[in-house]
């Protein structure tokens, strides 16, 4: 029992453990940011998943092909709010079921991605490496004892993730179109006798969520790795709709819900990797699911009721 | 007339299958092609056969587990050899195999049995020993890693054999070396194996293997962010190619040559179902080449390898594969 208080110890007195915390969180943070642009006006966006796999896919694609990861970055958000695009045109537009068109687009992009791999690559699985984002180097302030060591190195892209958050607060919260945004997904029939355009709102919010959600997938492939294997998004645009909603469908609420289950993802790698803790093989099993029983004890005892806006998932058709 | 045209027909279909050639399809496990290690060195062993006989080659992908039964049983229905590759799909063949009974299955990591099932497994553990013994000389912090995949048979023989490699070291140089080691829990997610070894690596660890597949590429890349001083140790295939110079070497699986002996059985009809196993002797498992590290490792220390290589060939070391057979496990006496 000691060596267990030990090993946890250990695991909060290493910088690393917050480091990579970070860094997991990171996509999920904007993946779960474009949930929320989307759900505030009323839009079910599941497909965020196949958008952070096609973001991923464009990073690395434009990376190898300009040599500028920076454009692989411009590419993967182009390609990700073309998807959003079309799950706006289909749920917008046509006023069709908005779980169903996001399925679909899962499947899009896990088919797309997975035919262009072998026609830009020549194989199929995965690409070679490409030139990732550059991180960020902060100088002197290496030499600080711990946070030097969290904070030294990280990509740009963490920055960006939480600047987004305080950007998309003060968007949605602030300003005129965030209001109209709160009342197109709450009352869209109010909000339309209003004057409010409720298409436009709408497929700002959706187009937002493109954005934001291929951002994310291209953190993982030109921020993280340098590489894009298949399916690398690997469900983690499934717990970002989940960070939306323990978030309560707010920025700031998303982004805790994230950093939540980042935090909770590198505890575990953090535990397993202590030595004195001598773990059978089997118990590893447990470990994975640690990040899951924190989210019940979270959800369960700590968050209260989450609402969702009251127009969410359903289409606005003007009579 | 029409008996001889009857006669006539059913010697043009069988001179047809006599000179058509064989058709193989191949089924991945959910790494999937290009997972740089398994499921690759297993197509390149497809690709071998088919440069050198008559062979249609094809492949069909799996994406998640409930894809096996399907893809096994649609490669079944249009195929003369099926290869299936992975513990993982173990359940699958077993209830697919029987219903073909045509059909050739060359089954790799696992055992069904099966009259048309060959099944081929390797003894992992032997080549993991190797590189865990060299791990543990070449490490400067005292600590090494290893980061899984999910915790299954083949997995688990890469991590006792690797284990032991680092434990003989130490009871031989008197060194204390320590394991730290890991699971991801997915073959296919290259960002968690990423900061698994990242973790590893700030808990002291400097050289990690990684029996991951696709997530193993991460370790890889881990690795190479880490700078000089931090190796990562590649699986199954050569991988030292992916990060030069980082990938101190990798424990060699040639599942190929397996996928390759298994199809040439069915062309020169030698086939026949049961279980063949591969190991060091036979050149089944083993160790890169070593291409861009080789000089960074002392010479007495290759020597100490090929003497092990030597004594686990001629049977005088005897590698754990399970956890029971690990904590048996006693290094024994051998002069360098």
């Amino acid at each position: 029992m000691n060596a267990w208080i030990q090993a946890i110890i250990n695991v909060f007195i290493n910088p690393i453990f917050y480091k990579s915390t970070l860094n997991q969180s990171t996509p999920l943070i904007l993946a779960a940011l474009g949930g929320v642009y989307s759900e505030t006006t009323g839009v079910v966006n599941i497909a965020l998943e196949g958008i952070m796999l096609i973001g991923a896919f464009g990073g690395v694609v434009g990376s190898y092909f300009t040599g500028n990861p920076w454009y692989g970055l411009a590419l993967g958000v182009l390609l990700g709010v073309a998807m959003a695009a079309l799950h706006a045109w289909a749920s917008i537009r046509y006023a069709g079921d908005q779980i169903i068109s996001g399925a679909a687009l899962i499947l899009l992009a896990q088919g797309i991605t997975g035919f262009s791999l072998v026609e830009l690559f020549g194989k199929p699985g995965s690409t070679d490496l490409v030139r990732s984002i550059p991180l960020v180097n902060l100088g002197s302030f290496e030499n600080v004892p711990f946070f030097g060591k969290i904070f030294n190195s990280l990509s740009p892209l963490v920055y960006i993730a939480f600047a987004s958050v305080a950007f998309s607060w003060f968007l949605i919260y602030k300003t005129r179109l965030g209001l109209r945004m709160r009342s197109v997904g709450n009352n869209p029939e109010a909000a339309d006798t209003l004057g409010v355009n409720v298409y436009n709102v709408r497929y700002f919010g959706v187009l937002m969520s493109g954005v934001f959600a291929s951002l994310g997938g291209a953190f993982l492939s030109i921020g993280e790795l340098g590489q894009f294997t298949e399916n690398m998004s690997n469900g983690r645009g499934f717990i970002a709709l989940a960070a939306m909603i323990i978030g309560n469908w707010s920025p700031t609420g998303a982004m805790w819900a994230s950093i939540l289950f980042g935090a909770a993802s590198a505890f575990n790698d953090q535990l397993q990797s202590q030595g004195i803790l001598h773990l059978a093989t089997n118990t590893q099993y447990l470990f994975g699911m640690i990040p899951y029983i924190i989210t019940l004890i979270v959800v369960g005892g700590l968050v209260g009721k989450s609402r969702a806006p009251s127009s969410d998932g359903i289409p606005y058709i003007k009579d | 007339m029409r008996k001889y045209l009857v006669a006539f027909l059913a010697l043009v279909l069988v001179l047809g299958t006599i000179g058509m050639s064989i058709t193989v399809f191949f089924v991945t496990d959910t790494g999937g092609l290009g997972d740089k290690s398994f499921n690759d060195s297993a197509w390149a062993g497809v690709e071998m056969a088919a440069k050198k006989y008559d062979v249609t080659a094809n492949v069909i992908q799996s994406y998640e587990q409930a894809d096996y039964i399907p893809n096994l049983t649609a490669a079944a229905q249009v195929s003369d050899v099926v290869v299936a590759v992975g513990f993982m799909m173990q359940d699958a063949l077993a209830k697919v195999a029987p219903q073909f009974p045509n059909t050739k299955f060359i089954f790799i990591d696992g055992v069904v049995k099966s009259p048309n099932v060959e099944n081929f497994l390797f003894k992992e553990q032997q080549g993991a020993f190797l590189v865990g013994y060299l791990a543990a000389a070449m490490t400067k912090t005292g600590k090494v890693g290893y980061v899984g995949g999910i915790p299954i048979p083949p997995v688990l023989r890469y991590q006792y054999g690797y284990e032991a490699g680092v434990k003989t070291y130490n009871v031989l140089n008197g060194a204390n070396v320590q394991v730290l080691s890991g699971y991801v829990g997915s073959f296919d997610d290259p960002a968690a194996g990423k900061s698994m070894t990242n973790s590893q690596f700030s808990e002291g660890a400097d050289i990690v293997f990684a029996a991951a597949g696709l997530s193993g590429l991460g370790t890889i890349e881990a690795a190479k962010d880490a700078g000089k001083g931090h190796f990562a140790i590649g699986v199954d295939q050569d991988q030292d190619y992916l990060a030069p110079g980082y990938v101190l070497t990798s424990a060699m699986k040639r599942v190929n040559v397996a996928v390759f002996d298994g199809i040439k059985s069915v062309v020169e009809g030698t086939f026949k179902g049961g279980t063949i196993t591969l190991t060091l002797k036979d050149n089944g498992i083993g160790m890169s080449p070593m291409t861009y590290t080789k000089q960074l490792v002392p010479k007495p220390i290759f020597h100490q390898l090929d003497v092990l290589k030597k004594a686990i060939i001629d049977g005088k070391l005897v590698v754990p594969g399970t956890k029971e057979a690990f904590q048996a496990f006693q290094v024994p006496q051998i002069q360098f």
